[in-house]
């Protein structure tokens, strides 16, 4: 079966916070086990190359950290309206264009998907080293959640895993 | 009275690149490039495994993924004298070759062709007319009225329904725009046909990779691809003839369009080939190996000096002394303590952060130089360097490209050209076209070498105890790029990564010689202070990839770049 929802989690795991997108996916996918038809990808941050992913795919959750206004590890919901409702500016380097850019050329194309979901996370300060802020940790499994709680809505319900751990992702272990 | 204009993009991170110009009667007299991240991710490399660090590296960057994963093996496999098998040097030759074609496809038609190309501009297009145009130019099927008629229906949709917020990046009607309504209307319609071959190309990555962005394949020693050739589970037969027929696909694309749109660009705006220049010392590192131990290579490397290509000096090994003795880096005008040159192997990232002052420290970039020089990588150097060795493949899409821009703009052009804006545009296109060449070339190499019997894959590192040192380099879609690492007992005690954008986009060094950059900016026209066009133009030629970090949407918010004229 093609795949009809993608979850996809955005963000670099050696910039501190900006790990929320790849820990929310390591999160799922240690603790509930998916339906066929529902991906999730840990994609990093990957500009333009978000573009295959989204493209004939009919619902395309994201995890990601959002520039809002709140405390580090408050949670925001927003939907495709929302993600297109801001005009681009000019851009200076690949990095960029990024989720506005993939769906509006995907839009031109008749390609894109018909629902996008971000599940974002205010950030703390930008770090460069790896590990989440205490407070951006505890939002995690809250946002895994309310991934799942998407998922159940659109008819795809995960399983809780029997005795499932969270464990420590790979960029995360102890040196 | 002289203007000083800021182009920068606010997020909430420091992860992005600054562009400070001096306008004086219409012209940039002076520029400054600012990188604006720290360059501090390579310590997290310090204490670990040396056979993990490719898995850290490729999440440098988000777009430059393989990159940084093959420069890393390659480091490693250099620090220990170890060879690789035949079949993983031209499995991760393919991997390269998909990755550049993808790359330099994205970044002339989804990232830059809106300096040029006014798409509002196509509305006013006659389909038949632009059909007749292009026609002329390619046997392209999708060259034709009915295809440049319902694109120009869906752009007029698009903006009917106020959605023309895909491009709302670009500066229509800008004066400096100048292509015809229905030149317009073809670059349009290749822009969405561009779409669907970087996704093609894309595929090559991922069914050899197993994973794009971010490979899954490598490991020091070679590649994890189990080869049989009748197993469904690992690289067969089945998978091999799926990776050939996307290169005839995307190599079919690239010579019938994407060199051809470059071509119509060049010719529709001549004085883009003499702005931009910049400096002329240029620098390719050798790539696609033909042997194991990396000492015979399909693309050629090597140094030219301020234009000189009669005086080009090759590089010609993975481990190239050459290159090893000749690269430094300095602070004098970045964020780090002091005003040190150093060698890759005894660098350091000591953050010594103060405001952006012009005349002091500027930008969380060092200044990369070579033999104390600033130098000019990425695909100009790339084919500079390669048709001045004579190596047939470059001299081959060269004389076709000048051919064929000539042909359109009905002027004899010449090599000379090529130091220029739109000279980096052109060796972008003329490289890609190489690289799909040669990519047929290695599918058939690996399928030789498998026919034979050989699937070897993986030969074991071992490591010794006391220091190993070590560096590898790859010539990536932006250019020169090396990753040098320190070794102790197993462990990994320094990590430098001098990547390609650092060389063109650094500041200025110790005797306040300024970078490629801060170079090709100094005389470029400033038609609109408050619309830095021309700007853009030149620093895009270079394919900028300096927010090497961080993702974070902005969904509220409505600045993610700003330009400021003061």
């Amino acid at each position: 079966m093609d795949t009809v929802i993608r979850v996809i989690g955005l963000g670099n795991v050696l910039v501190g916070d900006d790990a929320f997108g790849p820990w929310v996916i390591h999160a799922l996918e240690s603790l509930w086990t998916f339906p066929p038809g529902v991906s999730l990808e840990d994609l990093g941050t990957p500009g333009l190359d978000l573009l295959p992913y989204l493209t004939d795919t009919a619902t395309v959750i994201l995890a990601d950290t959002v520039r809002a206004d709140g405390s580090a590890g408050e949670l925001r919901r927003y939907d495709k309206a929302q993600i297109l409702a801001n005009p681009l500016q000019p851009r200076v380097s690949p990095h960029d264009p990024g989720l506005k850019d993939a769906l509006l050329s995907l839009e031109l194309e008749e390609r894109g998907p018909r629902e996008v979901i971000l599940v974002g996370a205010i950030p703390g300060p930008a770090r460069y080293d790896v590990g989440l802020s205490p407070a951006v940790r505890a939002a995690v499994e809250p946002a895994a959640r309310l991934v799942v709680a998407e998922l159940e809505r659109l008819g795809a319900r995960p399983q809780p895993r029997e005795r499932a751990v969270l464990g420590t992702p790979w960029w995360d272990l102890e040196v | 009275m002289a203007q000083w204009v800021t182009i920068d993009p606010i997020t909430r991170i420091e992860g992005h690149l600054r562009i400070d110009v001096e306008v004086d009667g219409g012209r940039v007299r002076n520029a400054w490039s600012s990188g604006q991240m720290f360059r501090g991710i390579e310590k997290i490399l310090i204490g670990r495994d040396p056979r993990d660090a490719w898995l850290f590296t490729q999440r440098f960057c988000g777009v430059c993924t393989t990159v940084h994963a093959i420069a890393s093996v390659r480091a490693v496999e250099n620090a220990l004298n170890l060879a690789i098998p035949l079949n993983a040097q031209y499995i991760r030759n393919l991997i390269l070759c998909a990755h550049a074609i993808h790359d330099h496809i994205v970044h002339f038609y989804h990232l830059s062709a809106l300096d040029f190309v006014d798409v509002v501009s196509a509305l006013k297009a006659d389909p038949a007319k632009a059909a007749s145009i292009a026609e002329g130019l390619s046997n392209w099927p999708g060259n034709n009225r009915a295809a440049f008629a319902a694109v120009k229906e869906k752009l007029q949709g698009f903006v009917d329904a106020g959605q023309l917020g895909i491009f709302s990046n670009g500066y229509w009607g800008h004066p400096a725009m100048k292509l015809a309504p229905e030149v317009n209307l073809i670059a349009v319609s290749h822009y969405l046909e561009a779409l669907e071959y970087q996704r093609r190309i894309n595929q090559v990555v991922a069914v050899l990779g197993s994973k794009t962005p971010n490979i899954q394949n490598l490991a020091v020693g070679g590649v994890a691809n189990a080869i049989n050739l009748d197993n469904m589970a690992t690289l067969n037969m089945q998978k091999l003839y799926q990776v050939k027929s996307l290169l005839d696909e995307v190599k079919a694309f690239i010579e019938q369009v994407y060199l051809v749109d470059v071509a119509v660009v060049a010719a529709s705006y001549p004085e883009w080939l003499s702005y931009g220049k910049g400096v002329t010392n240029y620098m390719a590192v050798p790539d696609l190996p033909l042997d194991g131990a990396g000492t015979q290579f399909d693309l050629p490397g090597g140094v030219i000096w301020g234009g000189d290509l009669t005086g080009v000096k090759p590089i010609t090994k993975f481990g190239d002394e050459y290159f090893r003795d000749g690269v430094t880096e300095n602070v004098t005008h970045a964020w780090y303590a002091g005003t040190d040159t150093k060698h890759p192997f005894e660098g350091e990232t000591n953050p010594a952060y103060s405001d952006f002052d012009a005349k002091g420290k500027y930008s969380w970039i060092k200044a990369p130089r070579f033999q104390g020089k600033p130098m000019q990588v990425g695909p100009l150097a790339d084919v500079l360097v390669g048709y001045a060795l004579k190596h047939a493949p470059t001299v081959k899409w060269v004389s076709k490209f000048v051919e064929m821009a000539s042909g359109i703009a009905r002027t004899r052009l010449g090599l000379d050209v090529m130091h220029s804006t739109l000279g980096r545009h052109a060796a972008r296109a003329i490289r890609c076209a190489i690289i799909s060449d040669l990519s047929i070339r290695h599918w058939e190499l690996l399928v030789g070498n498998i026919s034979k019997g050989d699937v070897t894959i993986w030969n074991k590192p071992e490591f010794p105890s006391g220091e190993q040192q070590g560096f590898g380099f790859h010539e990536a879609p932006r250019g020169a790029l090396s990753h040098w690492i320190v070794i102790r007992d197993g462990k990994i005690k320094n990590y430098q990564a001098v990547v390609p954008s650092t060389w063109n986009a650094g500041p200025r060094d110790e005797n306040g010689e300024v970078g490629p950059y801060e170079a090709s900016l100094v005389g470029n026209p400033v038609a609109k202070a408050d619309a830095p066009l021309e700007v853009l133009r030149t620093v895009h030629s270079f394919d900028p990839c300096i927010a090497c970090a961080i993702h974070t949407q902005d969904v509220d918010g409505t600045s993610i770049a700003t330009v400021k004229a003061l």
